[in-house]
């Protein structure tokens, strides 16, 4: 699915990303954690296409593709998704038109026909359902005045409706309650399936209480220096990342 | 009587004026039918435009609206009523699912046979202006420039020297129009370069409510110019929703100039909104005769390339206890042209004045341009005013948002340039409008290159 090899990549000339390796394949969950500023939000937006990061070594194949050479709408309707560290806010751009137009871009890329108004909005209520979120959260302008929590939850509901192959979820933790963090939790667990794939940013362990990875990686200074299973996150839990870390330079 | 003739009976006239810049723009033939006053007044604008000549760039509030593209075409007047067209040549302008008491006016003349009369409310009466001046000669006497005066700048003149026809709208003590008035300017090009100068004079009696939906459109891309010009009173509690929406011809060049009179606690609530034409200038003058009337002032500009989009409002307070709001956004791109001059006057006597104004724009390239001068002149001491101008791009981590969830680079700019529009798109109130405006700024964005 997912083959990134010793990728770098700098920002206002500072390296951030220092040849760092990842393969996600088809259906796995994978975490990454580490400590703020390691890099984890850098990679995301690596992957995804964001402008202002420079890749000075390294590939990143996804699907067979050379995933750097696309712009970031060709990625998404490839099937890669980012649920935001920190959602934008649109004022004036209402969020049913835009849920509709990144659908119907999606299936305009793939050659199908755009959605009717009336399939549209039966899938957009179901998918609602699932996150506990309130219909009149459509007819609002994207995320502004949404609370951290909805602004997370409207994050997982975009993922829903576009039903990415790997979708890269940024924190979307933080600053959640527990009662959120299950919600969410629940939204990501239902997308869970043999053919899409997780990438799990996070910098607690909590939320992998509630979605299991199959793999846990630790990523500071820009490389990946640690990978394991998911008792890997337990272990970071208890001793934190100073050991991992110290190891990693010894 | 010629109006050559007649000039010259008003003794201060020269005898042979030197040719001037506006000369094509006035009626050659003065009309026989026309009552005494109105010849006067005529010939005094004629006077007028000849002592004003044309602005220059040296000129106040001319500074970055040349006027050399709009003198090139040498316009003279519409002399022929139109009037073969039939309601089914104009449905595709129409507003779909708009319901309204329609008055079309056809290259600057009143268009029965395309209006839609039927059914005013009582206490409304809306008539053509010429068919008013046939009916009872000296009845306008004393409305005619009563609002305006000598206007603010040449064109206002020129209108009055040119007063043709136009609409006559009379809201009687109380009247509550439900349905709003649709006052809709259709240009038609015809074999030469024409301009139009409809004069449009509007009274809402005290406690009258209306809403005037005003706009201008055309058949194809026609070479015209529409100079309009409105005069706007409101009695006592009187309260007057105005729309105006210039969607001209590509070629087309506009004036209009909007004067307003307002009395105690009138409300007047104007949304401007500026898409078409080539060269356009729009004015809007306000001025309180009563305590405690308010004046809001919105509008939306969407300029490109090879267009100038020109908005002057001058809101001057002389009374204490009123209000007012200028808020105008615009969207410039290609290598379009804007300009905003708003002023805010506030004397020493207009104390409890509270005053508010705000221009922000969106430039989506590089060689876009937009002029913006926003000037509080404040002579009272105890009043509350703000003001604030921003210029600024479509923001990075929007653009980048929409993009990873699919949407093409162009869609996505477009999407932000009519979120950022929609605060005065839904100040229009009206749903059938909104989305005709929002459709037209879809549009014209789409031909644009983004
Ligand atoms: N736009 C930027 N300009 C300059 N430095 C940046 C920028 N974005 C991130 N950084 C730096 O890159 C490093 C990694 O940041 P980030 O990827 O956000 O870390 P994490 O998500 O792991 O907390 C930090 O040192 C941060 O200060
Ligand atoms: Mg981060």
């Amino acid at each position: 699915m997912l083959s990134v090899k010793g990728l770098k990549a700098e920002v206002d000339e500072k390296e951030i990303l220092k040849g760092l390796d990842l393969d996600v394949g088809a259906g796995e969950v994978h975490a990454i954690m580490g400590p703020n500023g390691s890099g984890k939000s850098t990679l995301a937006h690596v992957l995804s296409g964001r402008e202002g990061y420079e890749v000075t070594g390294g590939s990143v194949s996804f699907e067979g593709k050379d995933l750097l050479d696309l712009d970031p709408e060709e990625r998404a309707c490839l099937g890669l998704f980012l649920a935001f560290q920190y959602p934008v806010e649109l004022p004036g751009v209402n969020n049913t038109y835009f849920l509709k137009a990144a659908l119907n871009a999606k299936r305009k890329y793939h050659g199908e026909e755009e959605l009717d108004a009336v399939s549209f909005m039966r899938l957009m209520k179901e998918r609602l359902k699932v996150l506990h979120l309130d219909d009149s959260l459509l007819k609002r302008p994207v995320n502004v005045g949404f609370s951290g929590g909805e602004k997370k939850r409207n994050e997982i509901f975009q993922m829903a409706l576009l039903e990415p192959k790997l979708a890269i979820l940024d924190e979307t933790d933080s600053g959640l309650d527990i009662d959120a963090l299950r919600v969410v939790a629940n939204g990501v667990n239902a997308l869970r399936g043999p053919e899409r794939s997780m990438i799990v940013v996070t910098h607690y362990q909590r939320l992998l209480d509630y979605i299991e990875p199959d793999y846990v990686h630790v990523l500071a200074k820009g490389r990946i220096i640690r990978s394991g299973g998911k008792e890997l996150a337990l272990e970071l839990e208890e001793k934190g990342y100073g050991w991992i870390v110290d190891e990693a330079a010894a | 009587m010629s109006a050559q003739a007649l000039k010259s009976d008003t003794p201060a006239a020269p005898q042979t004026p030197e040719p001037g810049p506006f000369d094509s723009w006035l009626p050659s033939v003065a009309r026989a039918d026309e009552p005494q006053w109105l010849a006067l007044a005529r010939a005094d604008a004629t006077e007028r435009v000849h002592t004003q000549g044309a602005p220059t760039s040296k000129s106040e509030g001319w500074r970055y609206t040349g006027l050399r593209a709009l003198l090139e075409q040498g316009f003279t007047p519409v002399d022929e009523p139109l009037s073969a067209l039939l309601p089914e040549d104009i449905d595709d302008l129409l507003v779909r699912g708009l319901d309204s008491h329609r008055v079309v006016m056809v290259n600057g003349r009143f268009a029965p046979q395309l209006s839609d009369l039927a059914d005013l409310p009582s206490g409304l009466t809306i008539n053509g202006l010429r068919a008013s001046l046939a009916e009872a000669p000296t009845a306008l006497a004393d409305s005619i420039n009563a609002v305006a005066g000598e206007g603010a700048h040449v064109f206002a003149s020129l209108n009055t020297a040119g007063l043709d026809d136009g609409m006559v709208l009379h809201a009687k003590r109380g009247t509550l129009a439900e349905k709003p008035v649709e006052l809709l300017h259709l240009s038609v090009g015809m074999d030469e370069p024409r301009v139009a100068q409809p004069r449009h004079l509007i009274s809402l009696d005290d406690g009258a409510q209306v809403t005037l939906i005003e706009r201008f459109a055309s058949l194809g891309d026609a070479l015209y110019c529409n100079n309009a010009l409105l005069e706007i009173r409101l009695g006592r509690d009187a309260a007057l929703k105005h729309r105006r929406v210039q969607l001209e011809s590509p070629s087309a060049f506009h004036v209009s100039g909007v004067y307003l009179s307002q009395a105690a606690n009138s409300r007047y609530d104007g949304v401007n909104v500026g898409i078409g034409a080539r060269w356009a200038r729009t004015d809007v003058v306000t001025r309180f005769s009563g305590e405690y009337a308010d004046c809001n002032l919105q509008g939306l500009y969407l300029a490109g390339d090879q267009q100038l989009l020109d908005y002057h409002l001058d809101v001057h307070h002389g009374l204490p206890h009123c209000a007012s709001r200028e808020n105008f956004k615009g969207v410039v791109h290609g290598k379009g042209k804007a300009v905003f001059d708003g002023l805010v006057y506030v004397a020493k006597d207009a104390q409890h004045t509270d005053a508010e104004m705000s221009n922000r724009n969106l430039l989506l390239s590089q060689s876009a341009e937009v002029d913006t001068k926003p000037q509080l002149e404040i002579y009272a001491d105890d009043v509350k005013c703000s003001h604030g101008t921003t210029v600024g791009q479509i923001e990075p981590e929007k653009l980048f948002y929409l993009r990873s969830r699919g949407i093409p680079q162009a869609l996505a700019r477009r999407m932000l340039c009519i979120g950022f529009a929609g605060e005065i798109i839904d100040a229009l109130g009206n749903d059938a409008l909104a989305e005709y405006v929002a459709d037209a700024v879809g549009n014209r964005l789409e031909a644009a290159p983004l």
